[in-house]
């Protein structure tokens, strides 16, 4: 039998585990009248619960590493904050005094009392915050009670790495605890996506499921369940199939974490000993926080068109929010943004309009900035005022001729000193580079490497315009290889070019995610790789393994014998042979 | 006494980070400090009145400061607000 839990996945993830029940926390909430003497008395109780409540965050918060930019010690002070709020804790006391009630009770009142005020907002995150409320007042009636933190009652299994738990719901210091015991997976009854705990377990990679209603009714304290926070299913069943495809799923994902691990722990050389880098492309903070815990140097390339796809970021305040966010969480590494590459749908209407018959071909990329000059200076501007949290570098997209390239640095000089009669001083080295990803930017990679800061190959582009393939089209895909000897002679070429005008050349694209072909690269003389984060385990295992002499050679081979078209099979069997 | 409006400028408005911000600068004077939007008014060294107002991006908002230092504290808050709550940590 399948006992089968729909709710609200805000996470990603699968835990397998028992189940633990969190016990509700709902206290027997004494209520009696005070006598006039009592008063002072019972005042002082309630001050003495808060500044031991605001203590015990204090500790958790210097436990996460406040300061250190951990998601959960901000939202601790918050909860610090409404402890010190004397809407809260000030109002009861008056409570205590003119109605003559125990502390419980007018804390109790006075909460029931703000939470209607609460629960009149409209805005769906603010709403939310009705939580925080309810949590910082159960937090201090337990105080008052003297009874224990329902996460360190001794009931609780020390370790949790095996354990689902389960709560009415859960506060953002709860959840901290739970993390720092390595909790499986989270499931609550309440809550929703932007409940403070979701947030948090988006942040910690927890899976967690919220909004499962009466979840503590039908499941069952150490019952085996499964937590498929991707689809929002709590499954709790015998029925092997299921929990053989569960397990084998959490192992692969574990598997990977294992050799991701142990790959990423050594230092990034060959096995020859030549030097590389690894760069994520990544755009949101929790995915950057993760690439820069894998040991990645850094963005390659930040893609910036989800940012115009809505409305309310795409104005400088909304951009310099995004890139300024990104640049503080890689504490130091380099951010590579990537200006509008504006082609597909997800585009906003004015944009839309401007699409021509043939869009691959047609106004994208640089040549739609240099057209639409005034959206292009605010993006400039928001990327070098987000300059001033940490090292930017600025990419251009599609270019094909040398003007644009000498257009696009004199819009951004311009921006500069613009903004710098507004008193605002970006980093005076913003890195200038540019993608090269058309047959025209290829056969010019050195004059190129001339005028730019630095290169940086989009492979999928540059290898669908050199075999002139649609790779969105099925009945041409096949001939997309992008080890075909004209592709491999085009790079040879950019590469070249590059080192000649002294500049370097970093490959995004898929090549640079795909362990065959990053040894190609490798052979080419390419250093600095640019990939999906979930790529980086794979690749540095190539990459480290790898021969860098060898595959040198293997190259030049292939560029030598003029025997075959493609190099696939032999770089297939390249990366079979090590 | 002083009040000035001001304009939301960040993208999330008043939320949980934004207002703990407000309130530790509000905090660190000895001015009375009001926050007003429409006809609702709140202390700005209060937490849950100013998650209360639950205004979004945009929001015009005054602030009225009373007190020593009610110019300082004004231009505190007006700043934080231009900053967009962070810009100078």
């Amino acid at each position: 039998m399948i006992l089968s839990l729909g709710g609200t996945g805000v996470s990603d993830g699968i835990a397998i585990g028992r189940i633990h029940v969190l016990s509700s926390g709902e206290l027997e909430l004494p209520e009696y009248e005070l006598e006039a003497e009592e008063v002072v008395g019972e005042i002082a109780r309630l001050r003495d619960a808060a500044d031991r409540c605001v203590e015990q965050l204090r500790e958790m918060e210097s436990g996460v590493g406040a300061g250190s930019g951990d998601p959960a010690a901000e939202l601790l002070q918050v909860h610090r904050m409404m402890l010190r709020d004397e809407v809260l804790v000030g109002e009861a006391c008056q409570r205590i005094a003119s109605e003559r009630i125990n502390a419980e009770w007018a804390l109790d009142r006075q909460a029931a009392s703000l939470r209607r005020q609460f629960e009149r907002i409209e805005d769906e995150y603010l709403a939310r915050r009705i939580e925080d409320l309810d949590q910082v007042v159960r937090l201090l009636q337990r105080v008052l009670a003297e009874q224990p933190d329902r996460v360190l009652d001794e009931r609780v299994p020390h370790q949790l790495d095996e354990t689902i738990v389960l709560a009415e719901e859960i506060s953002p210091a709860e959840l901290t605890q739970l993390h720092q015991r390595n909790v499986a997976g989270l499931v609550t009854e309440h809550g929703g996506v932007w409940s403070h705990s979701a947030i948090l377990a988006r942040a910690y990679g927890i899976p967690m499921i919220v909004a499962v209603h009466r979840g503590r009714r039908l499941f069952r304290e150490g019952e085996s369940v499964i937590v498929d926070s991707h689809y929002g299913a709590v499954l709790a069943t015998r029925d092997e199939r299921l929990h053989g495809h569960y397990s084998e799923k959490l192992e692969v994902v574990r598997a990977n974490r294992r050799r991701m691990q142990r790959f990423l722990d050594e230092p990034d050389r060959t096995r020859d000993g030549e030097r590389f880098r690894l760069f994520c492309n990544a755009e949101l903070v929790p995915e950057i926080q993760r690439c820069c815990e894998s040991g990645a140097a850094g963005v390659g390339l930040m893609r910036t068109e989800f940012v115009f796809a809505q409305r309310q970021m795409a104005d400088e305040e909304g951009q310099y929010e995004v890139y300024r966010a990104a640049a503080e969480a890689l504490s130091g590494r380099v951010l590579t943004i990537r200006t509008l590459d504006a082609g597909g749908d997800k585009l906003p209407e004015e944009l839309k309009r401007m699409r021509g018959p043939n869009p691959a071909l047609g106004l994208r990329g640089i040549r739609m900035s240099l057209a639409m000059q005034d959206q292009f200076r605010t993006q400039v501007r928001a990327i070098l005022r987000a300059s001033r949290h940490g090292p930017v570098r600025i990419l251009l997209p599609m270019l094909t001729t040398l003007e644009e390239a000498r257009q696009a640095r004199e819009v951004i000089a311009s921006c500069r000193e613009e903004l710098a009669s507004e008193g605002i001083r970006p980093d005076p080295e913003v890195p200038v580079g540019g993608m090269i990803e058309t047959p025209a930017a290829a056969m010019l990679a050195e004059r190129f490497a001339a005028k730019l800061d630095f290169l940086s190959v989009g492979t999928n582009d540059l290898v669908q315009y050199v075999l002139a393939v649609d790779r969105q089209d099925e009945l041409v895909g096949h001939l997309l290889d992008p080890g075909h000897r004209s592709v491999i002679e085009t790079l040879t070429h950019i590469v070249e070019g590059a080192s000649r005008a002294g500049r370097s050349v970093q490959v995004c694209g898929e090549m640079a995610g795909d362990p065959r072909w990053v040894r190609l690269l490798l052979g080419l003389g390419i250093r600095e790789f640019s990939l999906p984060p979930g790529q980086l385990a794979p690749v540095k295992a190539a990459l480290v393994g790898a021969d860098a002499s060898q595959c040198r050679s293997v190259l030049r081979e292939f560029l030598e014998s003029g025997e075959e078209e493609s190099a696939r099979s032999l770089f297939e069997a390249l990366d079979g042979s090590a | 006494m002083i009040r000035e409006p001001v304009t939301l400028v960040n993208r999330l408005g008043l939320h949980a980070r934004a207002a703990s911000r407000l309130v530790r600068t509000a905090a660190e004077f000895e001015s009375t400090i009001w926050l007003e939007r429409d006809r609702r008014r709140v202390n700005a060294k209060s937490i849950m009145g100013i998650l209360m107002l639950a205004a979004p991006v945009g929001t015009e908002l005054v602030i009225e400061c009373e007190g020593p230092d009610e110019e300082a504290a004004m231009e505190a808050l007006k700043s934080l607000v231009a900053d967009r709550f962070g810009e100078a940590e």
